[in-house]
């Protein structure tokens, strides 16, 4: 944990200082332990905890110091501004907008003199004509003007954004050749998968249902009208499109329920529901959101089954560190792995808080569940999404709470549309039809919103400083009672990581997988009553929980 | 898990006959409409233009410049069909066909009509190698061919007249006239001015309209004023995108739209414009 938080730390340091003034705050970092050292009683605990967090934090320095040394191959620095002939593959999936299409390619080899020379790889961002089309493995020959990219807003740091994915090069149209393909072979199959998906539902669906059930179920951008991705944002419904970690968790669970009607040894079905989640994550493209969910994902599984606890905290954490050491910049510079972050932090932490709240709603069809869980994440991502565009979307409750019931169903039937697809469009009819419902209503639901005029409030000048005090407020609300337990009355202490442990092992329970005793208080207790028989002894403090049937 | 299927059995039955009976009336309700659609598709800077007769044949006139067309052709057809009858590529420019390549991608086409004029694009050539791997019949149009979509309504082509291989794509463009009783509707493509001359010399009482669909998005290189004079519209329809570079539509076509005291409708101002005749008036949505 503390190894984490230092080395996270460290990162985020590094990308807003150079070294020089990282290690400087190090050096300052040193000082004050060493201080709080010399005047605590306790010295040994802290003593240890200083030293690791201190090394962490080091280390993180260190790794975003690799990461900021890569920069645009010398053979190539040279021609920016001039022509090049370049020669390699295509190493991602092309980008499909409006009216151009935006490629990431990667250059094995330059043209000069005459000759092919072997160069150290480097990618290029090329935009190209929409036709013809291109795909992800395609080996190509390119010949433009190799230029930077330059920022083509104050508020936007679109270099640094390249930056982060080793993208430091652009070409505006060049004229280019296919020669032939390569890449991998199993992201090739994937995406093949992906485009398979595509058409298979947009033979049979009109637009923009189609793309939209193609972003909700294996996050395909494309395709999506300008305005409706607006009208998307505006009632903060956009998550959907774009595959948020929900659409992934119910994704990830439905491959494992698929998988046990399989004869499997146990370890088996594991592995390939791993193994399955994995294959998913590369065919989505693999952004951010979904990487972070698939990790908790992947957890999940893990725990089930080694019989260990799902901490989603832990996990959380764990995905968000693994992530950051693999690439150290997103920490600042993807904007969807911080929104995902702050957005999975609210679930875990406020919901429990806020459930209260919503009493007013009835619990049929989870509707208090959802009408917290999506008031929490709204909440968490609000003063980022306000910082980071100056818009916050004032409908996105009732929105939300309206469409995210639909969309398991949504998803169910849009994979069988596409499923029975594959045999002959005919035997999907039905399926489309039905997800067409569906769609249509989740669609008719964000128009509606998006039409009053106050759907959305613009905040242009929302700074960093009132972003940072709101999440201030935010952690002081979810940890008050822990952090001051002195002005709470005994019994108001709510113990809420065993409340919200409790609630999770009284889910497990319900699938016949937990029984036993949790420490607790009465008023947690009581709380509790509302989901199964929980018995309070007051002695040991303990609360039990029956078997349920 | 049996058990609980078997339990709500009855409502998953219920939830499928209200369903069933819901796409039913759907069906009833989008069929039942026995006017002649005529819908000028918002799809930005460029065409597309959706003739829908109270017998659901379906002609489509130029797809846009991008996937736009898709979405506005959802908004205009039950969810349900899928297919298009003619798909008419008035000529090969890229704000006019681009579109036309999702469509054909998406859509069952029977037929696609073109000018017959040889373009160098990356666009044309995908639409023609596109027309050829789904084997949608081609049809060269030329003047005087009609398509009769029932008893009283067709579609007239005024223009091209002659082989227009060589000719600038523009110059090349299909001229249309699309007919039911006593209305007409004039689709012009980008036919410039010297075309819309040419028309004149030749035919001009078969000019005569009630809705035209002013010449490149509404550019001073077309819609003469002896034109607008002699096609003497109630309405003019503009296709042209919000505030493009080209500054379309020109302040001249708008002043010779105002004084012939045509009520013009822009695309760029009002989203999709959907006319609708009863062979009698056309009413506009």
């Amino acid at each position: 944990m503390v190894l984490i938080f230092g080395f996270i730390a460290g990162v985020g340091v590094h990308s807003f200082f150079d070294a020089f003034w990282s290690a400087a705050i190090f050096a300052v970092l040193l000082v004050f332990s060493a201080l709080v050292l010399f005047f605590l009683t306790s010295r040994k605990k802290f003593f240890l905890t200083a030293a690791l967090a201190l090394a962490a934090f080091s280390l993180g320095v260190w790794r975003y110091e690799i990461k900021d040394q890569k920069s645009v191959p010398a053979v190539l620095e040279s021609r920016i501004n001039s022509e090049a002939a370049l020669r390699g593959l295509i190493v991602d999936e092309p980008d499909e907008r409006e009216n151009n299409t935006r490629l990431v390619f990667s250059a094995e080899s330059l043209r000069q003199d005459g000759q092919w020379q072997d160069i150290s790889r480097g990618k290029i961002l090329v935009y190209a004509e929409k036709y013809p089309e291109f795909k992800y493995g395609d080996f190509l020959e390119i010949k433009g003007i190799l230029k930077e990219p330059e920022n083509f807003s104050e508020d936007f740091d679109w270099r640094a954004y390249l930056a982060k994915d080793d993208i430091f090069l652009l070409m505006n149209y060049p004229k280019i050749e296919k020669q032939g393909e390569a890449g991998s072979f199993i992201k090739q199959k994937l995406f093949a998968l992906k485009n398979n998906f595509l058409a298979g539902i947009s033979r049979v669906l009109p637009e923009p249902h189609a793309s939209f059930l193609g972003g909700l179920v294996i996050g395909a951008k494309k395709n999506i009208p300008e305005d409706l991705r607006e009208d998307f944002k505006k009632t903060g419904a956009i998550h959907l499109v774009t595959l948020s970690g929900y659409n992934v968790t119910i994704i990830a669970e439905n491959i494992g329920r698929a998988l046990t009607f399989l004869p499997l040894p146990r370890f088996i079905g594991i592995a390939l529901s791993i193994l399955a989640i994995i294959f998913f994550t590369v065919m989505t493209g693999a952004s951010a959101t979904i990487v972070r969910a698939s990790i908790m994902a992947v957890l999940v599984l893990l725990a089930r089954s080694t019989g260990r606890v799902y901490e989603a905290t832990f996990a959380l954490l764990a995905a968000g560190f693994l992530m950051v050491l693999q690439n150290p910049k997103i920490l600042r510079f993807d904007s969807s792995f911080q929104l995902s972050f702050a957005a999975t932090l609210g679930l875990i932490f406020l919901a429990p808080r806020l459930e209260k709240y919503f009493s007013f709603l009835p619990k049929n069809f989870g509707l208090r569940g959802q009408a917290a869980a999506t008031a929490s994440a709204q909440l968490a991502v609000s003063p980022l999404i306000l910082y980071l565009m100056g818009t916050i979307s004032l409908v996105a409750l009732p929105v939300n709470i309206l469409i995210l019931m639909f969309i398991p169903a949504t998803m169910l039937f849009g994979f069988l549309t596409w499923f029975f697809g594959l045999f002959h469009y005919l035997i999907s009819l039905p399926f489309a039809w039905i997800t067409w419902l569906f769609l249509n209503y989740e669609l008719w639901v964000v128009n509606i919103f998006a039409r009053f005029s106050w759907a959305e409030w613009l905040a242009p000048n929302f700074s960093a400083f009132s972003a940072v005090l709101i999440y201030g407020l935010l952690v002081w609300f979810v940890f008050k009672p822990q952090l001051f337990p002195g002005f709470f009355k005994n019994n108001e202490r709510a113990p809420l990581e065993v409340l919200r442990q409790t609630k999770h092992y009284i889910e497990k329970k319900a699938e016949g997988e937990f029984a036993g005793k949790v420490r607790g208080t009465k008023n947690s207790a009581e709380l509790l009553t509302g989901f199964a028989p929980a018995l309070w002894s007051k002695e040991t403090d303990e609360f039990e929980i029956e078997e349920i049937k | 898990m049996k058990n609980k299927i078997k339990q709500n059995f009855k409502w998953y039955f219920l939830g499928l006959l209200f369903t069933a009976t819901f796409f039913v009336w759907y069906a009833v309700f989008a069929e039942s409409d026995q006017r002649l659609t005529v819908a000028f598709l918002n799809v930005g800077q460029g065409d597309a233009i959706l003739i829908n007769t109270p017998n659901d044949q379906q002609i489509l006139i130029d797809g846009g410049p991008n996937k736009q067309v898709l979405a506005e052709l959802s908004k205009v057809m039950p969810f349900y069909d899928r297919s298009i009858d003619v798909v008419i590529a008035t000529h090969p420019d890229q704000d006019h066909i681009s579109g036309l390549l999702d469509v054909l991608e998406r859509y069952e086409v029977d037929f696609v009509m073109e000018p017959g004029v040889e373009s160098e694009t990356t666009v044309y050539k995908e639409f023609e190698k596109l027309v050829d791997e789904k084997q949608i019949k081609k049809i060269l149009a030329r003047r005087g061919m009609k398509l009769v979509l029932s008893d009283n309504i067709y579609l007239l082509i005024l223009f091209p007249d002659r082989d227009v291989s060589k000719m600038d794509t523009n110059d090349a463009s299909i001229v249309a006239k699309l007919v039911y009783g006593n209305t007409s509707f004039l689709f012009t493509g980008d036919s410039p001015k010297k075309i819309e001359g040419y028309l004149i010399s030749i035919d001009k009482e078969n000019l005569d309209v009630d809705v035209l669909k002013a010449g490149h998005h509404g550019s001073k290189t077309s819609s003469a004023e002896s034109f607008v004079g002699y096609a003497s519209p109630e309405y003019a329809i503009i296709s042209a995108g919000k505030n493009n570079r080209y500054g379309h539509p020109h302040q001249e076509v708008m002043d010779i739209l105002e004084k012939f005291k045509v009520k013009t409708l822009r695309t760029d101002l009002l989203g999709s414009i959907i006319m609708k005749s009863d062979g009698e008036n056309i009413s506009v949505k």
